[in-house]
């Protein structure tokens, strides 16, 4: 059988498992990793908490808090942590430390017995991301804020680290990464797209294996925190690859793959509305973003920094309305109008939304990275000043206080957005097409229903490349 | 439990609770060296100067450390001691330096046209 290759060229079951290499597989065993690196960086969102709550209402661009959150981090998590390395950023996270803490009684070894805390289950109805679709849409509403006011981010940090342990002591292990954090949705959404993966290496192997340890845990390492069965691994979306199931397998049956991106978008299961709405929700917060922090409308900044309430809720609306109401329809319209080209009426118009919607995660996570350009080139010289005095308070640690602003390379800022946009177009239509022969049956059903899909994306493709370019 | 994890419950209180003694505690010993007044620049409508008015001894050398905390620019002058900061811009610190040398109630003002109510950002140095 033919191999399937990306734009002709790369295998899309290539796989090159790094724990090959007896220094990670070690590394990935040993209980020390990933805890050294979330004490690390427990210590730094200490001193971004400190500078945030100092930071009062004094401006963003000299404080700590907001350079290293919503500049060097978000920068960070769009570049490098999500489309390489999934969601290596919930590995390090350490808003959930305490809660695990209080769960596990231990931070590094492995406590037989009940687990601390009430351990409940979280409800049936709530397993899945809409409370994370929302509650990451209503954190935008602040944007004003929270962006350039260091006490709203001390207030929304300080708020999801004390609802990540308020949770952790009602509900069992990980509920509210898997379900509540506003971080992990569109990290679980983009992840997908990754060029590495935690898998099984041989699923015989699994399949033999008696009790499952990787979900159960043994005195090695904890059962998934993530409630997830490592054995059956085949999307990123909610896997924190908090490298658990590597210390239990007695058989050292886990890998960490390189691979070529986006091969998640194929697997089948647990697709569903949520993950679809999420993918317009992230779509249509850009697009608002954009507006109001890069673009040179004034009016809207005035609304988004609440100068008058009337204004701000004309934003909230709006946004709002943009993204959960008008980018959905125009895809329902899309859809529907793929089923009709199909001339499949077998097919339900859901299932047509649902599948195609994952088309959107490469052009939207394109967005996001074209998105940060805009952050990161005007405003990197800020975070050399910050490096050196955290707290605004005359400091020069590294002798680096005095730096004046630099901006670099923002005059290519658009060809580096305009490339981007393109290069990640790309890739959706190369997997839109795939998906939409997984869609309909037959191929030339498939070829037809594709069209509508791939005008909605070269819409929204030329829509961005206005937006950014314009 | 065993050592390890008595240590590292030492590492998670010493990063936390430590971090922000330490902070606090090295920053209060470095403003000791440093001045001796602390100044805060605000637009009259967000807080205006804090503390509007400052008490000094008569003969002493005073450093005031000004901490420009607002989303402006904001200048200082105190003209009846010649000393004057063109421009503190915002999120930036400055520190002045003078001796009170006359004795009575001295005023200093923003010199950056801050906000409408740019006039009204005025305070005093009493010197005693």
């Amino acid at each position: 059988m033919a191999k399937d290759k990306l734009f002709g060229l790369i295998d899309i079951n290539w796989r090159f498992d790094l724990t090959r290499f007896k220094i990670i597989r070690l590394l990935f065993k040993s209980r020390w990793f990933p805890l050294t690196i979330i004490i690390i960086n427990l210590f730094l969102f200490v001193i971004i908490l400190l500078a945030g709550l100092l930071g009062g209402f004094s401006p963003g661009n000299f404080n700590f808090a907001i350079m290293m959150v919503w500049i060097l981090w978000w920068v960070l998590l769009m570049f490098v942590l999500v489309p390489v390395f999934s969601r290596v950023w919930c590995m390090m996270c350490p808003f959930p430390i305490f809660g695990d803490w209080f769960q596990r009684r231990r931070l590094l070894q492995v406590r037989k017995g009940k687990p601390g805390g009430l351990n409940k289950k979280w409800p049936k109805k709530l397993r899945n991301m809409w409370i994370m679709n929302i509650g990451f849409l209503i954190t935008t509403f602040f944007s004003g804020f929270f962006t350039v006011r260091p006490l709203s981010t001390f207030i929304l940090l300080g708020s999801i680290i004390l609802l990540a342990f308020l949770l952790g002591i009602i509900f069992e292990k990980r509920s509210f990464c898997l379900y509540v954090c506003p971080v992990s949705g569109f990290q679980g959404l983009y992840s997908q797209f990754a060029t590495s993966e935690i898998r099984v290496k041989d699923p015989a192997i699994c399949k033999k294996h008696r009790p499952k340890t990787c979900y159960v845990g043994n005195e090695k390492g904890h059962g998934c925190p993530w409630l997830l069965t490592p054995f059956s691994f085949k999307k990123n979306t909610y896997c924190g690859m908090c490298l658990e199931c590597f210390k239990t397998c007695p058989y050292d049956n886990m890998a960490f793959n390189i691979r070529p991106p986006g091969v998640d978008l194929l697997v089948k299961e647990k697709r569903g509305l949520d993950e679809a709405w999420k993918s317009f929700i992230m779509l249509g917060i850009a697009i608002v973003f954009f507006m109001t922090m890069q673009g040179p409308w004034s009016f809207l900044k005035d609304m988004v920094r609440i100068s008058t309430w009337q204004g701000w809720l004309t934003f909230v609306s709006a946004h709002s309305l943009i993204s959960l109401v008008l980018m959905p329809g125009i895809f329902f319209l899309f859809s529907y109008l793929s089923r009709l080209a199909s001339r499949n009426k077998e097919i339900p118009v859901r299932d047509v939304f649902i599948n195609f919607s994952y088309t959107l995660i490469p052009i939207g996570l394109g967005v996001w990275i074209a998105f940060s350009f805009g952050i990161i080139l005007p405003n990197w010289s800020y975070i050399l000043h910050i490096l050196s005095d955290p707290f605004g308070w005359g400091w020069n640690l590294i002798g680096t206080a005095g730096f004046k602003w630099t901006p670099v390379w923002t005059h290519l800022m658009g060809y580096f957005q305009g490339a981007t946009l393109i290069i990640f177009y790309l890739f959706s239509v190369v997997y839109g097409y795939r998906i939409s022969k997984q869609t309909y049956p037959k191929t030339r059903e498939a070829i037809r229903g594709w069209i509508p899909i791939l005008c909605f994306l070269t819409l929204i493709t030329l829509v961005f490349l206005w937006l950014y370019l314009g | 439990m065993k050592k390890i994890e008595i240590f590292l419950t030492i590492v998670v209180i010493l990063i936390t609770v430590g971090t922000v003694l330490g902070v606090y505690s090295f920053e209060k010993y470095r403003r000791s060296q440093l001045y001796d007044v602390e100044l805060t620049a605000r637009a009259p409508e967000n807080g205006n100067w804090y503390p509007e008015k400052i008490t000094v001894s008569y003969g002493e050398t005073i450093k005031i450390y000004i901490r420009n905390i607002d989303t402006v620019s904001h200048g200082f002058a105190l003209p009846d001691f010649e000393v004057a900061v063109n421009e503190i811009k915002a999120g930036t610190i400055e520190i002045i330096e003078f001796t009170a040398d006359k004795k009575g109630t001295f005023p200093f003002m923003c010199t950056i046209w801050c906000s409408d109510r740019h006039l009204e950002m005025n305070g005093e140095i009493i010197v005693e």
